[in-house]
């Protein structure tokens, strides 16, 4: 298959992926992560048909960071937002602290791991350890909203559930950014780890800020794209050449859209139809990307790491339980639920293994792609039976029986 | 690419875009001076984000004295360009050539979706003229002044006077090539409606057809002039009789298919214009098919086969918005700003007779075809403007005759920068004065209202 061929075959899933989020979509059509858009990538990409052979993938490299970025910016600009509500800071700092200890039983353990019975440099091993943590922290929101709006659910387990899986993208984005700030190779030696996180979310912010000037007090579609785009790409491209973190710099900017531009909304309604769209395309690529062929150690890791995660979110769940009313008896099943993940995970991986192409991040995208597949295994199923448990999904009703003709009636 | 006439900006504004676009620069100053090394690929996100911002503020800051947005865009390119500031490369600027493959089939679209067969009846007489006369008079007054200033142009020197003479005709034909992507940037920007634009419009893209058959008759005939050997062959119209035909066969299925989509799904026009774009030029230039013409042709039908070609024309703006900033930013980055200082006498005298002799040949036909008042005054000035076409055509010529190519070229190169810069502002300026753009304020509306706190 040519560039060209695999390029049309892109934009057809983005058509698809269009046609999932328009106005004649059917709620829910689908898998929630998409994984099944992974497992296609995979199945097409080098390691199984090679029917995309992995020049091609490779040569889709700069389409595949704009997408994972403009990932980046669509997280921000709705972080504070479920809907039209806002999500109240309690909540925002519980999902966060939720990403937090996730990742760190899951790096601790992959620390241990990797330095006891594997071979790797130090460096390699606290990289491995660092974003097997930030792609385990992730929970996708469209897991939550995939059972929300097919069962209908309503209540505060979940809203807890939405708030707190859309609140875990903070984490991710800003240990991102720390990670390929000290990772070797990245640009301004003269600065400290620090000031290169502050240069690569700074770029955001600035971009951000010099967006929410241009976007003006009128809101005009149009111009407000071009804007837009170009401030994320300009934020990507910018991001990309210093060797920092694209995703840390669009969601930084999209997070300023968000709290500075009195345009919040209308960027918001805006931007999210691209969502699926984007996120067809860097699903089916990052199938495509994963390699399997890695030494028995590192497979072993990133076992190691899925079963370090389950445990984290179950336990985590638990504590949940005993903290607050709305999960009530469910917390292990809520705990559970929260290991669905998606996007973020992907593209995390995806933007490291660019960054940092080796083994390694193979690993690390491996390991996102079997959380993507676990998750969507276990998630769902558990969110479905927390909300019916705690009363938010209604039973299904038995079918009511058939009414009676007229016939039976005047009988 | 924004629309004309923007609701009225204040100096506060003005400041604010000013202030932006020292920001964008930068920003991507500070990068590219920090990291010099280029990651492959990197660079061209980068490259296409400042661009289509930098080239956005230029124009809406040029705009305060009248220039067209485009020359906003081409500023941009320049002083962002390898030979200025060198924020953008190269190797950049080759990496950006899809984005050119899609600009240009979305020009080509819109420029059939504007042609309408009533206002091609009403321009007819008019552009028969035109066609005969811009064909063979500027052809032949600009290869003359080509001959006469021959000496001062190294690549010629030890040309004998028929390889000169068929040097000088090739030359001419270059000379009758436009541009429909700057025609097209100028009217998508002033949404001018009137017999300059209709006829600038129908002219400039008919001209397309015409000016590569021309090409071809002029290579055959030049090719035993310079080469002093072998003989005129009508192979060549062959194969050229067959790639037209079958370029407007194949847009005019496109187009029908475009229209049955239009009418019947009109969702996603986005996705589909940009499969379009990247997917079908590749594929008709692996079949041998001028993609221009067969998306002219597609346009074409689906605005006179069908009700659908306001919304194919809606889509290609929205689309177009972004995508031409991006284009026409390029172009000026790739302008050799070095050889335009080296050729640039010569280049500006060869420059400046093409300017002449079409506005000639302009009145002559205007009177002969006894077009209005207003199309006599300003049916030229749509002419001046040569873009990516005549780049094209020069590259065909340097490949035929590798002899004097290297130099035709970039002579070609020279003056095309010129005509690219000056053509859209005299366009837009006889627009205005025609009293044909539109100076409406795009719809704007005020912000969703905030949700009430939960």
């Amino acid at each position: 298959m040519n560039a060209i061929a695999f390029l049309l075959g892109l934009l057809v899933l983005a058509y698809v992926g269009s046609i999932l989020v328009g106005g004649r979509a059917i709620r829910g059509f689908g898998l929630a992560s998409g994984a099944e858009y992974l497992v296609l990538g995979f199945v097409l990409g080098p390691q199984v048909l090679s029917v995309v052979g992995r020049s091609i993938v490779e040569s889709f490299q700069p389409i595949l960071l704009v997408g994972v970025s403009w990932l980046g910016l669509l997280l921000g600009v709705s972080y504070l937002r479920v809907g039209q509500r806002v999500v109240p800071v309690r909540r925002v700092l519980l999902g966060i602290l939720l990403s937090a200890g996730v990742s760190a039983c899951v790096s601790a353990a992959v620390f241990f791991g990797a330095s006891s019975f594997s071979s790797l440099p130090r460096v390699e091993v606290i990289a491995f350890a660092a974003v097997a943590g930030i792609v385990c922290s992730e929970t996708t929101r469209h897991s939550v909203r995939w059972v929300v709006e097919r069962h209908g659910a309503k209540g505060p387990l979940a809203d807890l559930a939405a708030d707190t899986s859309r609140a875990s993208a903070l984490f991710a984005a800003l240990s991102l950014s720390i990670v390929n700030a000290w990772l070797p190779g990245a640009a301004l030696p003269a600065f400290s780890v620090l000031g290169r996180v502050c240069v690569s979310l700074g770029l955001g912010v600035v971009l951000g800020l010099t967006s929410v000037l241009l976007l003006g007090r009128e809101f005009r579609r149009d111009e407000s794209w071009g804007i837009l785009l170009g401030a994320s790409l300009l934020a990507t491209g910018a991001a990309a050449r210093l060797n920092l973190s694209p995703i840390s710099a669009t969601f930084a900017m999209g997070l300023t859209l968000a709290i500075v531009s009195r345009h919040r909304l209308d960027i918001k309604a805006m931007i999210t139809p691209t969502e699926k769209p984007v996120i067809l395309p860097v699903v089916l690529l990052a199938g495509a990307y994963v390699n399997v062929k890695l030494p028995t150690a590192l497979l072993l890791l990133v076992a190691i790491a899925l079963v370090v995660k389950l445990c984290a979110r179950v336990s985590f769940g638990a504590l949940l339980a005993a903290t607050f009313p709305a999960v009530g008896n469910s917390g292990s099943e809520f705990g559970l639920s929260m290991l669905s993940s998606g996007a973020l995970g992907l593209s995390v991986a995806l933007a490291f293994a660019v960054r940092h192409p080796g083994q390694v991040s193979d690993s690390v995208l491996l390991l996102a792609a079997f959380g993507v597949l676990i998750g969507e295994w276990l998630g769902p199923a558990a969110l479905r039976r927390a909300l019916t448990r705690e009363g938010e999904i209604k039973p299904e009703q038995p079918p009511l029986p058939p009414a009676p003709t007229n016939l039976e009636s005047s009988a | 690419m924004s629309g004309h006439g923007s609701p009225k900006k204040t100096l506060s504004t003005r400041a604010i875009q000013l202030l932006s676009l020292l920001v964008i620069f930068g920003v991507l100053y500070g990068v590219t001076r920090v990291a010099p090394e280029l990651e492959t690929h990197l660079g061209t996100v980068a490259a296409i984000g400042f661009m289509l911002l930098a080239g956005t503020l230029m124009s809406e800051l040029l705009e305060t004295i009248g220039l067209p947005h485009l020359s906003g865009y081409l500023l941009a390119g320049i002083v962002g360009g390898p030979h200025v500031l060198h924020l953008v490369d190269h190797h950049t600027v080759g990496e950006l050539s899809p984005v050119n493959t899609l600009a240009l089939s979305l020009i080509a679209l819109a420029g059939g979706a504007e042609l309408r067969i009533e206002t091609l009846r009403s321009v007819a007489r008019g552009l028969a003229w035109a066609t005969l006369l811009q064909s063979t008079v500027v052809l032949v007054c600009v290869a003359g002044v080509f001959l006469s200033i021959s000496g001062y142009l190294p690549f010629t020197h030890g040309l004998g006077i028929k390889p000169l003479i068929g040097v000088s005709l090739l030359w001419g034909v270059l000379a009758v090539s436009r541009s429909p992507s700057a025609c097209m940037g100028i009217l998508s920007q002033t949404r001018a409606k009137g017999p300059v634009a209709t006829f600038s419009l129908a002219f400039i893209m008919l001209s397309d057809v015409v000016v590569v058959i021309l090409v071809a008759a002029m290579m055959m005939l030049a090719r035993p002039l310079i080469t002093n050997s072998g003989s005129v062959s009508l192979d060549d119209f062959t194969v050229l009789g067959h790639e037209i035909l079958s370029s407007i066969a194949v847009g005019v299925t496109l187009g029908l298919g475009l229209a049955i989509y239009l009418r019947l799904v009109g969702r996603q026009l986005l996705l589909v214009l940009l499969a379009i774009g990247f997917g079908l030029s590749d594929t008709f230039s692996y079949i041998g098919v001028d993609s221009l013409l067969a998306f002219l042709s597609a346009g074409f039908v689906v605005t006179n086969l069908s009700d659908q070609g306001p919304k194919l024309l809606h889509s290609i703006e929205q689309t177009g918005s972004v995508v031409f900033v991006v284009f026409f930013a390029t172009a000026g980055a790739d302008l050799d700003i070095p050889l335009l200082r080296q050729m640039g006498p010569v280049a500006v005298a060869l420059c400046a007779s093409r300017t002449l002799f079409t506005i000639i040949a302009g009145r002559i036909s205007s009177r002969v075809a006894d077009d209005p008042a207003i199309l006599k005054r300003w049916a030229w000035s749509s002419l001046v403007s040569q873009a990516g076409l005549a780049l094209g055509l020069s590259l065909v010529i340097a490949k035929a005759f590798p002899g004097f190519g290297p130099g035709f070229r970039s002579l070609a190169i020279a003056a095309v920068a010129i005509n690219e810069m000056i053509g859209p502002v005299l366009f837009k300026f006889a627009l205005d004065r025609a009293g044909e753009t539109d100076r409406h304020e795009p719809e704007a509306r005020p912000s969703l209202a905030p949700p009430p706190a939960s």
